[in-house]
């Protein structure tokens, strides 16, 4: 006899003589290992522990392993979003210098986020290049903005009088990137821009005397 | 041991935890939509036609030739797998012209030969491109080409001066040399300051054309030509005119030509003494010419079609699902282009079937040419439609140059008048 007897009902506790069948004897007796004795006592706490535990660790394995949504789509670069179109000649600014030749272009962005126009240039030495609105501005999607170019000679010898396809170059940016990009505005602004040059570096005596 | 009694008991919870745990996994997972749909290459039933390949699958130019086959394949096997054409099943037949213009025309008349066939894309090359045009026309069987660059090819031979259509039947993705020859000669000039040019081209229709493009240009704007010379495109020995370009004083030499002959005549010119880039058209734009070349071909410049692929959002998908359908070669210069001219011939397919109740008319191959004419659609490479021509109405070209052993994009431009 140990002389340890049976721990007493405390307050809250009851007999469970009553439900339960004879103890287990041998190794697997209530009396033996301590774990054996917890679980032989909590036996609906901890299988409801260890499902919560399983359930909870499925979860967590499919929620870590749920189909991802995609990353948000990075933006387009600017230049594959925005057309350029020449519309034609306008009238050059009063205060313009002789023999300017001022145009018209529509600069669109067909989509995507907000896109700034950072510059309007050119790249010929000869000339040089203001444009109205003034630089930088941001565009409206799907709003075509005019924007009236005006050209001066500044030395006839460097200039493209002859030009097959002559560029627009002009600086833009997004979130995405900031990108120099030329616009090749085709056989009309070739034309009138190949006009408007010959006919300034042959008035322009200032401007013969460099060719 | 514990009782039966318990045992039973304890069996009993296990298995409708068990149960319970199965079921929520299982709802769970229905929840989540993996995109398993593992679909199929063809459907089991309906009609087969075939779009054909011609391109240089041997011989120098294969690089480029394997691209567009490859990218072909994947846009049918893309059209059949998301069934773009509800009874019909695309099937890709590839021959080898072996850049010959002998050769593309033998194998356009195979695919006039061909019943099944519904259209063709390619060639690579415009000197093919031309022995192919009149048998393609004249079955008028679609011929849609991702590479030719050549004007006469659209616009007649008398382009600069009046554009006359010659065959209905032709089309292509990729921009011409009236654009890329200026456009070269603008930013030769103007940007990298060069204004004494050696133009060197293979006599052939692509490499001439685009040499007379560049040459027209860069003398409008000012700049000099101060010599000129034809290569044999058999030989790889060019030290002679290398001799020459060294004589000459130029500050850039000007190849109307191809990456096989490009790389060499890079490498010797260097040798011979003059440090100066070399500056070619999408023919030489490829890996291999920098490996021909050598490393003095840093600094070397090409012009090509269209902007960077990776410049592109709508070439992400086509960049991904080319990789994972594991083709052996790279799609190269004209991957996209290709993919694209094949959707084009699917898309017309597709108006043709719908049109016609849901199955092919027994004039499929002129209604397919007429509806080409009239397709619309987001490609990988932009907005993909064709002018009056036939020509590409999408006009990007990107200048690109030798830096560490790669092509880097350094500008690119639009053509919209």
């Amino acid at each position: 006899m140990s002389g340890v007897g049976p721990v007493e009902p405390g307050e809250g506790t009851r007999a469970w003589d009553d439900i339960e069948p004879p103890p287990p004897t041998g190794h697997e007796q209530a009396q033996g290992h301590p774990a054996a004795l917890y679980y032989a006592r909590h036996r609906r706490a901890v299988l409801a522990s260890a499902v919560a535990a399983v359930l909870l660790a499925g979860g967590g394995y499919l929620y870590a392993t749920r189909p991802q949504p995609p990353p948000p789509a990075v933006g387009p670069y600017p230049s594959q979003v925005v057309d350029v179109t020449y519309l034609g000649e306008e009238g050059s600014p009063r205060n313009a210098p002789r023999g300017s030749f001022t145009f018209a272009v529509r600069v669109t962005a067909l989509s995507g986020p907000t896109i700034t126009v950072v510059e309007v240039s050119q790249p010929y030495a000869g000339l040089s290049l203001t444009s109205m609105p003034k630089p930088p501005f941001r565009m409206r999607t799907g709003f075509g903005h005019k924007i009236v170019v005006t050209m001066n000679v500044t030395e006839c010898a460097n200039t493209p009088r002859n030009a097959g396809l002559p560029f627009l170059d002009v600086t833009l940016r997004n979130t995405r990137a900031i990108e120099d990009h030329s616009y090749i505005l085709g056989e009309r602004y070739a034309h009138d821009l190949s006009e408007a040059l010959q006919v300034a570096c042959s008035n322009d005596p200032s401007s013969l005397a460099k060719r | 041991m514990p009782g039966k009694g318990l045992l039973i008991v304890r069996q009993r919870s296990l298995i409708a935890i068990t149960a319970a745990l199965a079921a929520g996994a299982l709802t769970l997972t229905a929840c989540g939509s993996r995109d398993d749909d593992g679909g199929s290459d063809s459907g089991s039933d309906g009609t087969t036609v075939v779009i054909g390949v011609d391109a240089p699958l041997t011989g120098d130019l294969s690089a480029l030739g394997l691209g567009i086959k490859n990218s072909v394949d994947l846009a049918a096997k893309t059209a059949n797998k998301e069934k773009t054409v509800e009874g019909i099943t695309f099937k890709v037949e590839a021959l080898d012209d072996q850049a010959q213009p002998s050769s593309g025309q033998q194998n356009a008349v195979k695919f006039v030969a061909d019943k099944d066939v519904i259209g063709a894309v390619g060639p690579l090359n415009s000197s093919v491109a031309e022995s192919m045009q009149k048998v393609f026309d004249d079955a008028k069987l679609v011929q849609v080409s991702p590479a030719n660059t050549g004007p006469t090819l659209t616009q007649g031979t008398d382009w600069q001066n009046k554009k006359v259509r010659t065959y209905k039947s032709y089309f292509r993705t990729a921009t011409t040399d009236a654009i890329q020859g200026p456009f070269a000669a603008q930013y030769v000039y103007n940007d990298a300051k060069k204004k004494k040019v050696f133009v060197i081209d293979d006599k052939k229709t692509y490499g001439a054309g685009l040499a007379a493009t560049f040459t027209g240009e860069f003398k409008k704007l000012g700049g000099k030509v101060v010599g000129t010379q034809h290569i044999d495109p058999d030989s790889k020995d060019f030290s002679a005119v290398a001799t020459q370009v060294k004589s000459s004083g130029a500050d850039v030499v000007y190849y109307g030509g191809e990456y096989p002959q490009a790389g060499p005549l890079s490498k010797q010119i260097k040798a011979a003494g003059s440090k100066i880039p070399v500056v070619g058209g999408d023919g030489i734009f490829d890996p291999t010419f920098i490996q021909l070349a050598g490393k003095d071909s840093t600094g070397d410049l090409a012009t090509s079609v269209g902007a960077p692929v990776e410049d592109l959002p709508s070439a992400k998908e086509f960049v991904a699902n080319y990789k994972a359908a594991g083709y052996k070669e790279d799609f190269a210069a004209y991957g996209g282009y290709s993919y694209d001219s094949a959707w084009a011939i699917i898309e017309a397919v597709k108006k043709v079937v719908e049109d016609n109740d849901g199955k092919l008319p027994d004039d499929a191959r002129a209604k397919v040419t007429e509806a080409v004419q009239g397709v619309s659609f987001d490609g990988v490479t932009g907005k993909v439609s064709f002018d009056e021509y036939g020509d590409t109405t999408n006009k990007q070209l990107t200048v690109y140059s030798v830096e560490g052993g790669a092509w880097k994009p350094v500008k690119s431009g639009t053509y919209t008048g």
